[in-house]
């Protein structure tokens, strides 16, 4: 068994090794696909650069793995549990789509149009990201549309170590301004109970019900926090199941991928200045708990805000980054017509993030 | 003891990197013989007055000489040693060993030993890479400060390698013979990691001769590969301060699926990823043992500000590399830095 594979590897990795000379020895098939072959090939096999300069060996975590990390973390965080809740063919296809549209098409165009040499995996992150937070019954044409946004412009500032804000959310909020009745009706209700085939398979009848913040907001009544945690109340497709949620996110944090200081901050200041609001205006502020188990939150403070490159560099500056996401969540849960405010407030602290960094530097190396 | 917790705070950066990168030497020593012209053992004795000896006795890298070898089991020996060429050359400076603290066996010897002498004093360290370079280990033991690169001997401070003082015990006490060296050498380009006895002078090629592994491609560092130097050219001649020989393959060719195979391409002068850009990971400012932050450099760096480096505590950086062996995105942070620091 052992031997076959290795047979089979060798040849495979032979077969690599001509098609690799062939493409380089035609410099018109080169230009075409040459990028993109180079790119197919860098997610199979490693690279062939050995180090010039000391430190003469590295550790073996590159930003593939760092990645590839996110991605599990994700798939078992959302994908697996929205599954449970909504059934297969609600899941599935929007994810489908969501990487045929955004890696496949608008990805694979840019490699071979601007000639970058890869597709990065950052692409597969931010294409899981979209799904995940439109409500389940939203069209296939907007998860489309939006992952094409999201791609495209997270191409135009550069891919992985360019972004000013985070890709995804950017492309939420083009949907939300183009689309706005869209984006905020279509709140299914999920299937809660022993699962059968055809639970799993189709969810239930699709019965909408508005998310726990609309509801407050309007007849002020809170969901129990039981239901909120284990995601048996309407809400986005992957941000209901708080839960598992919580639980990749804090594996993230474990393997270093996320920094904890930013879930940590941002959702101990989303309590803290709600608990603040609620005890100086009383009962018309959305209670501490709730804003905690409600909407996008735990899904954004685990993965939207953690995102590495939109946040500071320094660690202090993810403290007060953090800390500013909290704030102006609870702000506009509370006070604004709008019933959620996380990805305002990241996106808003993303932009603030490069001059948070630079008052950061200053104060930090005055000398 | 409020001291004591402090320093221990500030170094509790770095990296463990005889637990990552274990590396088993054989027991026999085998020596290597050369016909050659060899260099005599000679030791520039300082002219400035000596205050302080350090001697290290807890190598942070695998692939340096274990304490084994030089102390043969025979710890009060050694020390007598030292002893002989301190009321010798240096009568009026007191002496710092320092010692692994996983070590109990030689700790409890030396901590005996030192119980009669009061010119001797005994320090456990973690072996953690790189608090044995100069700067990292005056700090934690002196507790005075000194600048990456300054000559210790200016503070009164000598710090001396354990082979050094065999040397100067056997050579200019004892008028004995001493023309040999003990050099470990290791890595995955080799058979076997054996630790050889070498006359100085002889030639790096000579040395691993028969110890590569064939029909491979491999690169030879002199040092250790995390902050030593290549060997361009093996007629190259060993001296007296080459610490160990670390001979690394080299795998410059694609390997299919690398994550099921990680083992076998750690250790090696693989990149194991490509080049991209900074993602603001954190890693290399949580591994840096002196809480510098080397991203900001590169970041500098390709701005083309170069001359902005230095705004950022440059000048404290002990170029140790581990932000570059660290980063995820395969930054070369430690050649950025000594680009902005020339
Ligand atoms: S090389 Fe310098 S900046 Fe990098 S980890 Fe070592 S001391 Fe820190
Ligand atoms: S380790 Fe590399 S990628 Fe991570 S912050 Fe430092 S320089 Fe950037």
């Amino acid at each position: 068994m052992k031997k076959t594979f290795k047979n089979i590897e060798t040849i495979f990795n032979k077969s690599l090794n001509s098609i690799e000379t062939f493409i380089q020895s035609h410099p018109k098939v080169n230009f075409l696909f040459g990028a993109l072959f180079e790119a197919a090939d860098g997610l199979i096999r490693s690279t062939k650069d050995t180090a010039k300069n000391p430190p003469f060996i590295r550790s073996s975590m590159d930003v593939k793995q760092y990645m590839g990390g996110i991605l599990v973390a994700l798939f078992f965080g959302w994908v697996v549990p929205a599954i449970y809740f909504y059934g297969f063919m609600c899941v599935v296809p929007k994810l489908i789509v969501s990487f045929v549209v955004g890696v496949f098409i608008v990805d694979v165009l840019w490699v071979i149009l601007a000639r970058e040499e890869r597709i990065n995996e950052g692409g597969f992150v931010t294409c899981l990201f979209i799904p995940a937070f439109l409500p389940p019954q939203v069209p296939l044409w907007l998860i489309g549309v939006g992952a094409g946004i999201s791609i495209l412009f997270r191409n135009i500032l550069g891919g992985v170590g360019h972004n000013l804000v985070n890709p995804a959310l950017f492309g939420r909020l083009m949907l939300t301004i183009c689309f706005p009745t869209m984006v905020v009706s279509g709140w299914q209700e999920p299937f809660t109970g022993i699962p059968t085939i055809e639970s799993l398979m189709y969810g239930v009848d699709a019965v909408t019900h508005a998310t726990p913040l609309i509801v407050f907001k309007e007849t002020g009544e809170v969901t129990s926090y039981l239901s909120l945690l284990f995601g048996a109340s309407t809400g986005s497709l992957g941000e209901t199941c708080r839960i598992s949620l919580i639980i990749t996110g804090i594996w993230l944090c474990k393997k270093r991928i996320a920094n904890w200081r930013i879930p940590v901050a941002y959702l101990g200041s989303v309590f803290l200045f709600a608990a603040l609001f609620y005890l100086i205006l009383g009962k018309a502020m959305v209670p501490p708990m709730f804003q905690l188990l409600s909407g996008g939150l735990i899904f954004g403070a685990f993965f939207m805000a953690t995102d590495p490159i939109t946040t500071t560099y320094s660690q202090t500056g993810k403290w007060i980054f953090s800390i500013g996401c909290g704030f102006i969540t609870v702000v506009i849960r509370n006070f604004s017509p709008i019933p959620e405010g996380v990805m305002y407030a990241i996106l808003f602290m993303n932009l603030i993030g490069v001059p948070i960094q630079s008052i950061i530097l200053k104060l930090k190396y005055r000398t | 003891m409020i001291e004591k917790k402090k320093n221990k705070k500030v170094y509790k950066k770095g990296l463990n990197l005889l637990e990552a990168y274990p590396i088993k030497f054989s027991e026999s020593v085998v020596f290597v013989k050369y016909d050659g012209p060899v260099d005599n053992f000679s030791f520039p004795f300082p002219d400035k007055k000596v205050e302080h000896i350090i001697v290290n006795l807890c190598p942070t890298e695998p692939w340096a000489l274990p304490t084994r070898a030089i102390l043969k089991n025979e710890t009060p020996d050694f020390l007598n040693k030292l002893e002989a060429v301190r009321t010798e050359y240096f009568p009026d400076s007191h002496c710092h060993v320092v010692v692994n603290h996983q070590e109990s066996s030689l700790v409890n010897e030396a901590e005996r030993y030192k119980s009669q002498k009061d010119w001797l004093s005994i320090h456990t360290m973690e072996p953690v890479y790189p608090y044995d370079t100069p700067v990292l280990i005056v700090k934690n033991i002196l507790g005075l400060d000194i600048a990456f690169g300054q000559n210790t001997i200016e503070l009164g401070i000598l710090l001396l390698d354990p082979q050094t003082i065999t040397g100067i015990f056997e050579y200019y006490i004892q008028k004995n013979e001493f023309n040999t060296r003990l050099i470990p050498i290791s890595g995955t380009g080799l058979n076997e990691n054996k630790i050889l006895k070498v006359r100085p002078g002889t030639p790096v090629e000579r040395i691993l001769e028969t110890h590569v592994k064939a029909g491979i491609k491999y690169r030879v560092f002199l040092d250790g590969p995390l902050n030593g130097t290549e060997v361009e050219d093996l007629t190259q001649k060993i001296d007296w301060s080459v610490k160990n020989i670390v001979v690394l393959e080299e795998r410059d060719y694609k390997t299919p699926f690398p994550y099921l195979k990680v083992n076998k391409l750690l250790f090696t002068t693989s990149l194991m990823g490509e080049l991209r850009r900074c993602v603001y990971c954190n890693f290399c400012d949580d591994i840096c043992p002196v809480n510098l932050e080397p991203a900001l450099y590169w970041h500098c760096y390709t701005r083309g500000e170069k001359h902005k480096a230095r705004l950022y505590a440059l000048e404290k950086c002990i170029e140790c590399g581990l932000c570059s062996f660290i980063c995820p995105s395969k930054l070369e942070l430690l050649h950025v830095i000594r680009e902005c620091k020339s």
